[in-house]
């Protein structure tokens, strides 16, 4: 297994700037060694793929991005300095959002308030006691929506809308703390052609506005098509950092199942 | 028109649709005001009897909004009954000269049954949201717990108490009105509070409110505390309304609670359902109950009645929930 370190393999059209830069980060589950050896950066503007088979570390390694989990050895550094983070929150405050899998959507409540939820706009606001300003919430999600390109009635009901349309309310939602790096965790695995199609043409839009993504996925023609760069993880190892020209699909297969090219 | 728009414009109907079902209180009460006014009209005798009726349903609708609140938060409490009797009784031995006569002042006894009920309620709260332990049995528990405890403390009624005490739950107007003013207040501030819309998106699915950085372990203790706080007024209004409290005070009004609050439509799933909605179920179990003392029918076939009615709740809540998810499956296959 080759460990290469990730600046080499920058794209083009990335910043050079490093965002995050895991630096030899290990974490462990009692006798379970999910991640060791991490060395692995982030860079400005680009989109990240990080792919593996399951159980190789890629959601143990977003845990640690985001806050969910504290690595047991190593440092996490961002924006050129070392973090811990020890909930999502702490990593929320640095501009680190995710978009889980699940997309956690509250189905009973409309568009707005679910991008909104935990940061309503107020008209009042006194310690405890504050006051939702309903006009401003749902003129903020529509500008929100619009930015993503989506015709969609901010008071409308998530329960009534398509997957594609759903994991985009979950976009929204990430944006709305305008996030600085953007994890998303299997963005299309559980969408229709088309849905899959209005996520992806979301997040070139996103990385052409400067956004850094981190995209977990499966879905090898998403990987080849949309990332800048590839991070492959074997058995909670960096396996290779590719660019997406320099591998085709058997050869990333192989990464993925051997470890090796 | 784009696929989208006429997606939109096809979809109205079905928007109305789910408005009447989530609004199908209102008709029900029209609909049962008028055979009321038909069957039995002396229900509508006068200004008294239906000053009468909203008195008689105070108690109730501070446990359905006890109840309410919990549902909506897509957790329950079967306890909120026992917690009126039980902090009722606890107060009126405190206030009672020939009890325990800690205090006498009517201001200090509002206090402590408020702070018993809420402590119970809290207590409910912790060991859900921190323990784990599943509410349907936490709060059967407690149910019990807190019944026996209240016959434990005393098997006799207590009447000797302050008259200050008791005008809050024995004059009408006072009555009614703290009623409708708390049923606004907790309406507005579920309506457009983040703290109401922290318990719609916790009542809708937990864990994503969790995921979304809602911290729902504190949201549950806050629900059950509301839950504890508005059945300790269930039991001050109860006290007031016969100026005793008897070892039955409170007994067996959970299930009118679920009914009220369910043919409101408020979700037993949670997320869903409006608290004015469930003031209307108020409205109807207090007329059905009404009519049916005025129409001479004994006090073993009420029970069956609010049985029945219970099972109307539920079957109606059924329909509504299979129309609803009928009609979100047509959406999602569009």
């Amino acid at each position: 297994m080759s460990t290469t370190d990730s600046t080499s393999t920058a794209a083009p059209e990335a910043s050079t700037e490093t965002l995050v830069h895991f630096e030899n980060i290990k974490k462990q589950f009692g006798r379970l060694v999910a991640l060791q050896d991490i060395e692995l950066s982030i860079k400005e503007g680009e989109i990240l793929a990080l792919v593996g088979d399951n159980g190789a570390g890629k959601s143990t390694l977003m845990n640690v991005l985001c806050g969910v989990h504290q690595p047991t050895t190593g440092t996490l550094h961002y924006e050129g300095e070392p973090v811990s983070f020890s909930n999502p929150s702490d990593a929320r405050e640095r501009g680190i959002e995710t978009v889980y899998q699940d997309l956690a959507l509250m189905n009973d409540l409309d568009i707005a308030s679910n991008i909104f939820i935990d940061q309503f706009p107020t008209r009042f606001d006194a310690g405890p006691l504050r006051l939702i300003d309903w006009n401003e919430t749902y003129a903020e999600a529509e500008e929100i929506l619009d930015y993503l390109n989506l015709d969609l009635d901010p008071h409308s009901e998530v329960s009534f809308l398509s997957g594609g349309e759903r994991q985009l309310v979950a976009v929204a939602r990430a944006l709305s703390f305008d996030p600085q790096l953007l994890i998303l965790d299997e963005p299309t695995s559980a969408l229709s052609v088309a849905g899959t199609e209005l996520v992806q043409d979301t997040m070139r839009q996103l990385r052409e506005e400067g956004h850094t993504q981190v995209v977990v996925s499966h879905n090898f023609e998403e990987v080849l098509d949309l990332a800048d760069r590839i991070a492959v993880l074997y058995q909670g190892e960096i396996a290779d950092v590719v660019s997406p020209e320099a591998v085709d699909k058997r050869t990333l297969t192989n990464l993925i199942t051997t470890g090796h090219r | 028109m784009s696929v989208i728009d006429s997606f939109r414009a096809d979809r109205g109907g079905d928007d109305i649709v789910l408005a009447l079902l989530d609004n199908m209180i209102w008709p029900i009460l029209a609909i049962t005001i008028i055979g009321t006014l038909v069957l039995v009209p002396q229900t509508f005798n006068n200004v008294r009897s239906v000053e009468l009726l909203l008195h008689s349903s105070v108690g109730l609708g501070f446990l359905v909004l006890a109840e309410s609140v919990c549902l909506i938060s897509g957790h329950f409490d079967l306890s909120i009954g026992s917690i009126a009797g039980f902090s009722a009784m606890f107060t009126a031995l405190a206030l009672s000269p020939s009890n325990w006569a800690l205090f006498s002042s009517p201001a200090l006894g509002v206090l402590t049954i408020l702070a018993v009920a809420m402590l119970i309620g809290a207590a409910n709260g912790i060991m859900i949201s921190k323990l784990g332990i599943n509410p349907f049995l936490q709060t059967l528990a407690f149910l019990i717990i807190f019944e026996g405890a209240k016959i434990a403390l005393s098997s006799l009624p207590v009447s000797d108490l302050p008259e200050g005490y008791t005008t809050i739950g024995s004059t009408p107007e006072i009555a009614v009105g703290a009623l409708l003013a708390t049923f606004l207040i907790v309406a507005f501030v579920m309506k457009n509070t983040p703290f109401g819309q922290a318990i719609y998106a916790l009542g809708s699915e937990e864990e994503s409110a969790r995921a979304v950085g809602i911290n729902t372990d504190r949201m549950i203790i806050a629900v059950y505390c509301l839950s504890g706080l508005f059945s300790g007024a269930a039991g001050l209004m109860l006290t007031g309304y016969t100026t005793t409290v008897s070892p039955e005070t409170a007994s067996g009004m959970v299930f009118p609670a679920f009914a009220a609050s369910v043919i409101g439509g408020i979700s037993l799933f949670g997320g869903r359902g409006k608290v004015s909605g469930a003031l209307g179920g108020v409205l109807l179990l207090g007329l059905v109950q009404s009519a049916l003392n005025l129409s001479g029918i004994g006090v073993a076939q009420i029970q069956a009645v609010n049985g029945i009615i219970l099972l109307i709740a539920i079957v109606l809540y059924n329909t509504r929930s299979n129309i609803r998810s009928r009609i979100l499956t047509a959406e999602a296959s569009q």
